[in-house]
């Protein structure tokens, strides 16, 4: 058999893997194309902007905008912070414990949400253990039921991305730092810092990307109102009529434009840092 | 060390605790009666927990098998680094994974009405793909490399054919690559709840016939989780074992 040029085969090794890259676009391209409006009983020429006119006029919109931003912004923030501290404490700890600290990265999403009803909940396990809750968190209009939860199952697996940038070549850095007088906060902002600093951001992002987009944890511990986006998604598209159903797609284009927003900004820091 | 030993245990035993009780009414932290009216009810024929899970278990399992199929030549071209401009395939891998499932999963739903796989696992296992693809492309190219492919040209010096190769020198060299990316591929497509919701119109899987439970009857929403955890609970015996593997019985914690 003659082999092929190497730069063939190379092509040929992606084809594959190309073929469902080619499968979301389409399901991109559909999806796109449902919120101008256009579907089998309406054709291209009568494609129009008109849903997502919709859901700038519509409030419960712009609620949900925010919400789901705001849920966003807060819990990544919070779990980068913590996988930071959680990465600083188990790092000169044996890799069992740091197994053990990893449990709520591969629990699901939903079960982490049973959980946070189960212990946050009225008449849950919080409840009965301190004789009564100083705040309500399940059902929560602020969403803090809902950023616990991704807290919980976030920061951890940032801690994993941490530790793993944070090996040995970095601790010999820092003890060379150490020996040239440097303190641990300044050791710390420029030593590890730099080091860490690209593994978080991914990290971050496909964190941040996953709160914008998901529903199973605000559709059990978060509130019935504010919606997430992905909710407003759904409760749009419910009606079935053609209107409703291109705006329930508008509204998924916005969202999946904000992820790809999320991830260029990622791609844009990690660029910055390289030049 | 005691505290995240605890967080590691607790919800288990939470859930566990939940699956069980019979009766516990507040204020009570222990329950009244322990029993299993729980188990029962959740595979009650009504429920359709069953399918559910056999649904979520079949989709998962293909969705992987297919998955590290067509990552496979893939993770290997990134893995030996052989690709001029790595970076628009990352783009192009990262974008489906960045993007919303749910999003992903309403725009294919039209596709699996035009091509008759509207309500059927085989629309779902492809659906399923986007997500889970990948992720394993990630993790299984960290196994591939120069090392990898030394070792296999030993292998042709000595005369073993591609097969041979294939299964005496490249498998057991990159095994604990491929568990780890088809454990990932796995989780990630058996976790999925918007894509399945979009895609599968009524078919039940296991967390979308889960989540109304939470709200109407706990206890069969714990059992129910405690099997939606199993593969995460498989996953952590996996990571312990590796890490105890890797420290020696000395020095583990």
């Amino acid at each position: 058999m003659r082999r092929l040029p190497a730069g063939v085969r190379t092509w040929l090794a992606l084809v594959p893997a190309g073929v469902v890259v080619l499968i979301w676009l389409a399901a991109m391209f559909t999806a796109v194309r449902s919120s101008l409006g256009v579907s089998r009983l309406r054709g291209w020429s009568q494609a129009s902007t008109d849903a997502y006119g919709a859901l700038l006029d519509d409030p419960l919109f712009w609620e949900a905008l925010w919400f789901t931003l705001r849920i966003t912004v807060v819990s990544t923030v919070i779990a980068a912070v913590l996988a930071v501290a959680l990465a600083a404490a188990l790092r000169r700890r044996g890799p069992v414990l740091r197994a053990l600290a990893a449990v709520p990265v591969p629990v699901p999403h939903l079960v982490a949400a049973v959980l946070g009803v189960l212990w946050l909940g009225p008449g849950g396990l919080a409840d009965r253990l301190l004789g009564g809750m100083p705040l309500d968190l399940v059902r929560d209009p602020a969403g803090w039921g809902v950023i616990l939860v991704y807290v919980y199952k976030e920061a951890p697996f940032l801690m994993l991305v941490v530790l793993a940038a944070w090996g040995p070549a970095v601790a010999a850095r820092e003890e060379a730092a150490a020996t040239l007088g440097l303190g641990p906060l300044r050791r710390l902002g420029l030593v590890v810092w730099p080091a860490i600093r690209p593994a978080l951001l991914t990290g971050s992002a496909v964190v941040a990307a996953f709160a914008i987009g998901a529903f199973e944890v605000p559709l059990v511990i978060g509130p019935t109102a504010p919606e997430t986006l992905s909710e407003y998604a759904l409760q749009a598209g419910r009606g079935a009529t053609l209107d409703g159903r291109a705006l329930s797609y508008a509204a998924l284009v916005v969202m999946s434009a904000l992820t790809v927003v999320v991830g260029a900004l990622a791609a844009l820091g990690l660029r910055r840092r390289d030049a | 060390m005691l505290a995240v030993a605890l967080a590691a245990v607790v919800p288990v035993l939470t859930l566990l605790v939940r699956a069980l009780a019979d009766e516990w009414r507040s204020p009570a932290v222990v329950p009244q009666r322990f029993g299993t009216r729980g188990v029962r009810d959740a595979f009650a024929d009504a429920g359709g927990a069953a399918e559910a899970i056999a649904n979520s278990l079949t989709v998962a399992a293909l969705a992987t098998a297919l998955a590290v199929a067509i990552a496979w030549p893939a993770a290997r071209a990134i893995g030996e680094r052989r690709l001029r401009r790595p970076g628009v395939v990352w783009v192009a891998l990262g974008l489906p994974a960045l993007v919303p499932p749910f999003a992903t999963g309403a725009g294919l739903s039209e596709w699996a009405i035009r091509l008759g796989l509207a309500d059927s696992l085989a629309g779902l296992v492809i659906a399923h793909l986007v997500p889970v693809l990948p992720y394993v492309v990630l993790i299984l190219a960290s196994g591939f490399g120069a090392e990898v492919r030394s070792i296999e040209e030993a292998g042709a010096v000595h005369g073993a054919g591609p097969l041979r190769r294939l299964v005496g020198v490249t498998l057991p060299a990159i095994a604990p690559t491929l568990a780890v990316a088809a454990l990932m591929g796995f989780l990630v497509s058996w976790s999925q709840y918007g894509l399945s919701l979009a895609v599968g119109g009524g078919i039940p899987m296991l967390p979308l016939v889960l989540v109304p439970f939470v709200g109407s009857d706990p206890q069969v929403a714990a059992v129910l989780s405690l099997v939606f955890l199993a593969p995460a609970i498989l996953a952590v015996a996996v990571a312990l074992a590796l890490a105890g593997r890797r420290a020696g019985p000395a020095a583990v914690v």
